[in-house]
């Protein structure tokens, strides 16, 4: 295909700002898919991402359209809209030359569409910005054009307006990116240059590689190396996706596609690795992606310990097509076998968690999240900490340092005390704040990571009623006055439970945990103290009482498959805790440290 | 082929609903009562294989809701049984229907023991419980009742919201002073499907509760009482035979409507739709109890009893010792469960959190 013809771009947007739903209006109008066949936002294929109405995994549909009697290939490279997903976005950016930046017109520019757009840029893209929406009654076009304009430093007559829901503006919207949006460059003609930007595992295919054909051709026989595992597979399939599977004979330059090639070993693929062929290759390999570090760290342990295979199974094949999460074996004296793993964020966690109980059926205990602190010994060793449980015995410590982020607020400015107050309350430190309109600001804080781990989210959606958006970078890190904190249950230390506080919280952080264990801890059979405490001093202290009564009741007329059944539901119910010492620990007990209920 | 000994039947009707009863009933109408005595002979018929029977039991329901006739019509089914020359035949009993010609009645019908529903005689709790009660006229017919019956049960039930440590002992006293064989004694269970769940009553705290539960069963001994069932206490020689067929795991025949069975490996429930069973459509559900199931059941109930499982006994049954089938070590280890040598049972002051022992005998919902 002639590459002048192609065009590879992306959407960007805020979460919610419409972008899966823009997605489904540009595949009608290209008629990749009939309107009833676009039920809700086609390219959203997993069920974690329809409920959560956000975009986890990319996903690429190729579409043919015809502008001016000639017939273009126009491929939709599908981006996470998640500050978390960052790395993701960018993988998908490398493989486009443009993008659309999507605004809400009832809520203009949010922290994330910031974060994506200088990603973007970064990328070179050429940007088509959109308002959408403009058909709720609250639209303010005027305003949010304002916004674009001299935040960004659009063009007026470059905005386009859409309405996702109503179909408005997309036919302009599709024209314009044929218009704008510059052909891939690349030859042909070259050894073959293939940017891997995404794999998948298919139980009866292997891996399968979405890839961008940067130069030369990939034809089906072909035997493909990837540069930087050297690992070489013969390629059995091609295809493109329009949103339906549609096999090709072969891909060339500017093209983007699936390879199958019955690969079976995960580790041989890596997302951001060049492929080439093994008889012509190319003489260097793509730039690839700067791998994401993880900024929250938790440990998964399976509730049944004979599942501690199945579960480093599991995160291979989700490593697979998310290189940002990482794990390492992890030891816990109370959940045994397991996994420290690291993710982007607290989102990005909690989809990993999901999706390992749902695609894989396992059963998990997870700690609460943690950062990465920075031990300095007095021997004048540094540590690197991302258990709580490492933490060293406070005698051999010089100092702790812990992560420093600092953060993009956007609030409407009513909000702007509730929320420096918050900020304060979460050890921040006050830097800037820009306004964006007269109604809008972007407040700068500096805050520790931890604090944003911990409840930051919830507080600044309860404060700001949902108006607030929030996104960050990290600056580095900084000594910290910051204490180990343990909880022991029935006298002993549970390690999988053990935080990480600064002092001055301390007290404060004890209380509330243990109070939370009391409630989120079933009765058991005996009573069972808990206890925080710093070094051997116990700060606070609650009691389980011991269970009172758990009895069947009349055994009527001789009916015992009642009775089962009620037998069988409480047993459903222990499987689903983990015994630790004598005591059965619920998923939430572990959750529970991290809520703070007393400042309601 | 295990040869079954004993029946139970069940009569769904009664004159009042009680607020917390979630049994299979209906009120009282004559024209459903004759056609379902119809029936009920035709199920038996259909069913009933000429075993030789020791344990009868009518519950319901309210079974001295029927008239004179229809209990004559009932007992005459009853007849279609061989009685074994020792047998216990119980019949359930409001106590406001306890009248000279009922009791009379039973007697000539080979009834030789009757179950009457106290529950309470404290007057609060009787209206929440939407009973009828009258102290006096109580004890008159339990006088009454004496005369005709030596074995008798009364049931009681405690953990009324509100009520106390004194309330309960007043129901005690009350107890001690009609002096029957036999006492079932159950706390309130807020269960769905009934009004007391309907309009949210909330159970009594925990700790109350438990407080209640030995205090019964501490006054109930020290007056003379064995405790051999977690609700059941009786005097030397009145255990209910019936009761024990159910918690020794043995087979039974059960008819009626919403009764449950167990015969040849099945264990079966019939229907709660008066329609279909007057239709002759008994059966709902059935399961076949292969033999680890039934092993579990075993367990199950047993360890209501507070004997326990007699371990040979288990090991005839079944080939195999518990310890081979069951992982009891812990259990044993923790004192929930105890064995003696001969026995293996759930310690008195255990038996009030029995669910947690016993769940461990389930095998998962997968079987």
């Amino acid at each position: 295909m002639d590459k002048s013809y192609i065009r590879n771009f992306s959407i960007i947007a805020h979460i919610d700002h419409g972008k899966s739903t823009l997605a489904d209006r540009i595949l009608e109008i290209t008629n990749a898919v009939t309107a009833r066949e676009a039920k809700a936002q086609l390219l959203d294929s997993m069920d974690i991402e329809r409920e959560r109405g956000i975009t986890i995994k990319l996903n690429t549909a190729s579409l043919k359209y015809t502008y001016k009697n000639e017939e273009y290939n126009l491929n939709l490279i599908d981006t996470p809209g998640h500050v978390d997903f960052s790395y993701e976005v960018s993988r998908s950016l490398a493989s486009c030359e443009g993008a659309i930046l999507v605004v809400d017109a009832t809520q203009g520019i949010e922290a994330q569409t910031l974060a994506n757009l200088y990603l973007a840029l970064e990328n070179n893209l050429t940007i088509i910005p959109v308002i959408n929406k403009i058909d709720l009654p609250n639209a303010d076009i005027p305003k949010v054009k304002k916004e674009l304009i001299d935040l960004i430093g659009f063009k007026d007559e470059d905005i386009v307006l859409t309405s996702a829901k109503t179909g408005v503006g997309i036919k302009e919207l599709v024209d314009k990116i044929v218009e704008v949006i510059p052909p891939p460059n690349g030859d042909k003609n070259l050894p073959l240059q293939g940017l891997i930007f995404d794999s998948i595992f298919d139980p009866y295919r292997g891996v399968i590689i979405s890839v961008r054909i940067m130069n030369g051709t990939l034809k089906i026989g072909d035997t493909i190396k990837m540069m930087q595992t050297n690992a070489t597979y013969e390629v059995i399939e091609l295809m493109i996706n329009t949103p339906k599977e549609v096999k090709k004979e072969k891909l060339e330059a500017g093209e983007v596609g699936f390879i199958a090639a019955s690969i079976k070993s995960i580790s041989d693929i890596k997302v951001g690795d060049t492929i080439t062929l093994e008889k012509n290759p190319c003489q260097k390999a793509l730039p690839g992606y700067k791998p994401m570090k993880s900024m929250v760290f938790c440990g998964l342990f399976p509730i049944e310990s004979s599942k501690f295979e199945d579960l480093r199974d599991a995160l291979s094949k989700l490593q697979l097509n998310d290189a940002s999460l990482v794990f390492e074996p992890e030891t816990s004296t109370a959940l045994g076998f397991g996994f420290r793993c690291g993710f982007l964020g607290l989102l990005h966690m909690d989809i990993i968690k999901e999706r390992v109980t749902r695609e894989f059926d396992i059963d998990l205990i997870t700690t609460a999240p943690s950062v990465i602190y920075e031990a300095y010994l007095n021997n004048g060793d540094i540590l690197t900490i991302d258990a709580p449980a490492k933490m060293p015995d406070k005698t051999l410590l010089k100092e702790i340092k812990e992560p420093y982020i600092k953060t993009n607020i956007f609030t409407p400015s009513e909000y702007i005390g509730p929320i420096m107050e918050l900020c304060q309350n979460k050890r921040g430190t006050y830097v800037s704040m820009e306004y964006i309109d007269p109604t809008r600001v972007n407040i700068h804080y500096e805050l520790p990571l931890s604090e944003i781990v911990y409840d930051f989210f919830d507080k600044l959606k309860s404060f700001t009623k949902g108006y607030a958006s929030f996104d960050y970078e990290l600056i580095g890190y900084r000594t910290s006055n910051l204490v180990k904190m343990d909880i022991l249950l029935n006298g002993e230390i549970v390690d999988a439970l053990s935080i990480i506080v600064h002092k001055d919280f301390a007290y404060q952080r004890g209380r509330s945990i243990v109070e939370n264990l009391r409630k989120n801890i079933p009765r058991q059979l005996f009573e069972v103290p808990i206890q925080a405490s710093i070094g051997n001093h116990v700060i606070a202290r609650e009691t389980i009482k011991a269970l009172r009564k758990d009895v069947l009741a009349k055994c009527y007329g001789g009916d015992i498959t009642r009775k089962r059944k009620l037998l069988e539901k409480q047993k459903e119910g222990k499987k689903r805790m983990k015994q630790v010492g004598s005591i059965e620990l619920p998923q939430e007990a572990f959750m529970s440290i991290l809520s703070m209920d007393e400042e309601k | 082929m295990e040869k079954i000994e004993s029946v139970y039947i069940h009569i769904p009707f009664c004159n009042t609903i009680c607020n917390y009863c979630d049994f299979c009933k209906m009120f009282y109408n004559e024209k459903i009562v004759d056609d379902y005595l119809i029936a009920l002979e035709k199920e038996i018929k259909k069913i009933y294989n000429g075993d030789i029977i020791k344990t009868i039991y009518i519950g319901g329901g309210t079974p001295s809701s029927l008239t004179i006739k229809q209990l004559e019509k009932l007992f005459n089914i009853v007849k279609l049984f061989n009685f074994s020359n020792k047998y216990e035949y119980t019949i359930e009993v409001n106590i406001n229907d306890i009248t000279i010609e009922k009791l009379e009645l039973f007697k000539e019908n080979k009834i030789n023991r009757i179950s009457i529903g106290i529950e309470t005689i404290n007057n609060k709790f009787a209206n929440f419980l939407n009973r009828e009660i009258n102290k006096k006229k109580f004890i008159e017919k339990i006088n009454i009742a004496k005369k005709y019956f030596k074995n008798i049960n009364i049931d009681l039930m405690y953990a009324f919201p509100n009520e106390t440590i004194e309330d309960l002992e007043k129901d005690l006293k009350f107890i001690e002073m009609i002096n029957v064989p036999h006492i079932s004694i159950y706390s309130l269970i807020i269960e769905e499907h009934t009004k007391i769940y309907i309009d949210n009553i909330n159970p009594i705290d925990d700790e109350l509760e438990e407080k209640m539960y030995y205090k019964i069963n501490s006054y109930l001994k020290k007056i003379g009482y064995t405790h051999y069932e977690i609700s059941n206490f009786a005097k030397k020689g009145y255990f209910s035979k019936h009761n024990l067929t159910y918690w020794n795991n043995l087979e039974y025949y059960g008819f009626g409507l919403g009764a449950s069975g167990y015969i040849n490996n099945l264990r079966y429930t019939n229907t709660k739709s008066i329609n279909n069973y007057l239709k002759g459509k008994y059966i709902y559900e059935k399961q076949l109890i292969t033999k680890k199931i039934s092993m579990e059941n075993e367990m199950i109930l047993g360890l209501r009893k507070i004997s326990g499982i007699n371990k040979r006994l288990f090991f005839q049954k079944y080939n195999f010792n518990i310890e081979q089938v069951f992982d009891i070590i812990d259990l044993l280890k923790n004192k929930l469960l105890i064995d003696d040598g001969k026995n293996l049972y759930i310690p008195e002051e255990n038996l009030y959190i029995s669910n947690c022992i016993l769940v461990n005998f389930i095998g998962g919902s997968n079987e």
